[in-house]
């Protein structure tokens, strides 16, 4: 029996990568926030939550993992880095202000967004665990 | 696992871009006194640090860094000051157009902008060393 065949533990091994996703663009974010012309960048929800109903509603379950997807022309397909970030649609999205050289990263609103991903990621972790002492409880001897 | 390595490597290329910024506020500090020697000569001229995006091909993510600091185009302060070795013959000194109130603004923007990498390595070490928990669960 492969883990990723139980749909929970599927999902939350989608929504972990997201958050690792979504850190590492917040993270790009931030280390420009001084660099002229630059626009903010994250990961898109709607793009996630179908990959995430498409698990859910048993399709991804074929393969055992999500499935890959290329939304656009430029998005590379690599092995190393790209299994995980061809999975995830990277969009614009800039910050309530731009600055007059063109970037539009506001550093509170991006640290917020880190905060974020970092709970939304230790949620699904716990979540994760907990699944996994089910799954134990479930085969350890009855009585003990 | 490697996203969380790569945003521990983009934040500290943004650590290392706001030092080598910090470097350049601190030479135009340094330097708002210099004049020239002679008549003929220039005083300092204050620098820009700027930074760019580049691609790291051995990791596959955007790095930022600093290009060269662009010099600053705007005029120098004149002051009348016959005596000085570099006054012209109307007896005015050219003086460097650094301006202390703007490094000090730049050099708060840098700091801060310094701090949010930590923030963002500190988060995604947290995240990092969560994952690792999973192992030790029982």
């Amino acid at each position: 029996m492969s883990m990723n065949r139980i749909a929970v533990f599927d999902v939350l091994r989608g929504t972990m990568a997201m958050l690792g996703e979504r850190q590492k663009v917040l993270a790009r974010n931030i280390a420009n926030a001084n660099t002229p012309g630059y626009v903010a960048k994250d990961v898109d929800d709607k793009s996630f939550n179908k990959l995430l109903s498409n698990t859910m509603h048993g399709q991804g379950q074929q393969s055992g993992h999500l499935a890959m997807q290329v939304t656009e022309a430029g998005h590379i397909r690599g092995k190393a880095a790209g299994a995980a970030s061809a999975k995830f649609k990277i969009i614009a999205r800039p910050d309530s202000e731009t600055t007059l050289n063109g970037n539009s990263v506001v550093l509170e609103e991006q640290v917020m967004r880190v905060a974020e991903t970092r709970m939304r990621y230790e949620a699904a972790a716990g979540l994760y665990e907990k699944s996994m002492g089910l799954l134990r409880l479930a085969i350890s001897r009855p009585g003990r | 696992m490697t996203d969380m390595s790569s945003a521990l490597k983009i934040a500290a290329a943004g650590m290392r871009a706001q030092s080598a910024r910090m470097r350049v506020i601190a030479e135009n500090v340094a330097n708002a006194g210099s004049t020239a020697t002679g008549p003929d000569g220039q005083p300092y001229r204050r620098k820009i640090p700027v930074f760019t995006e580049e691609l790291d091909r051995a990791t596959g993510v955007h790095l930022v860094h600093m290009s060269k600091p662009i010099p600053d185009a705007s005029k120098f302060r004149s002051v009348y000051d016959p005596g000085h070795p570099a006054a012209d013959a109307k007896g005015f000194v050219k003086y460097p157009n650094v301006n202390s109130m703007v490094e000090l603004m730049d050099m708060r923007e840098a700091q801060r902008s310094f701090e949010a990498n930590i923030s963002v390595i500190e988060n995604s070490r947290a995240m990092l060393s969560r994952t690792l928990e999973l192992l030790r669960s029982r």
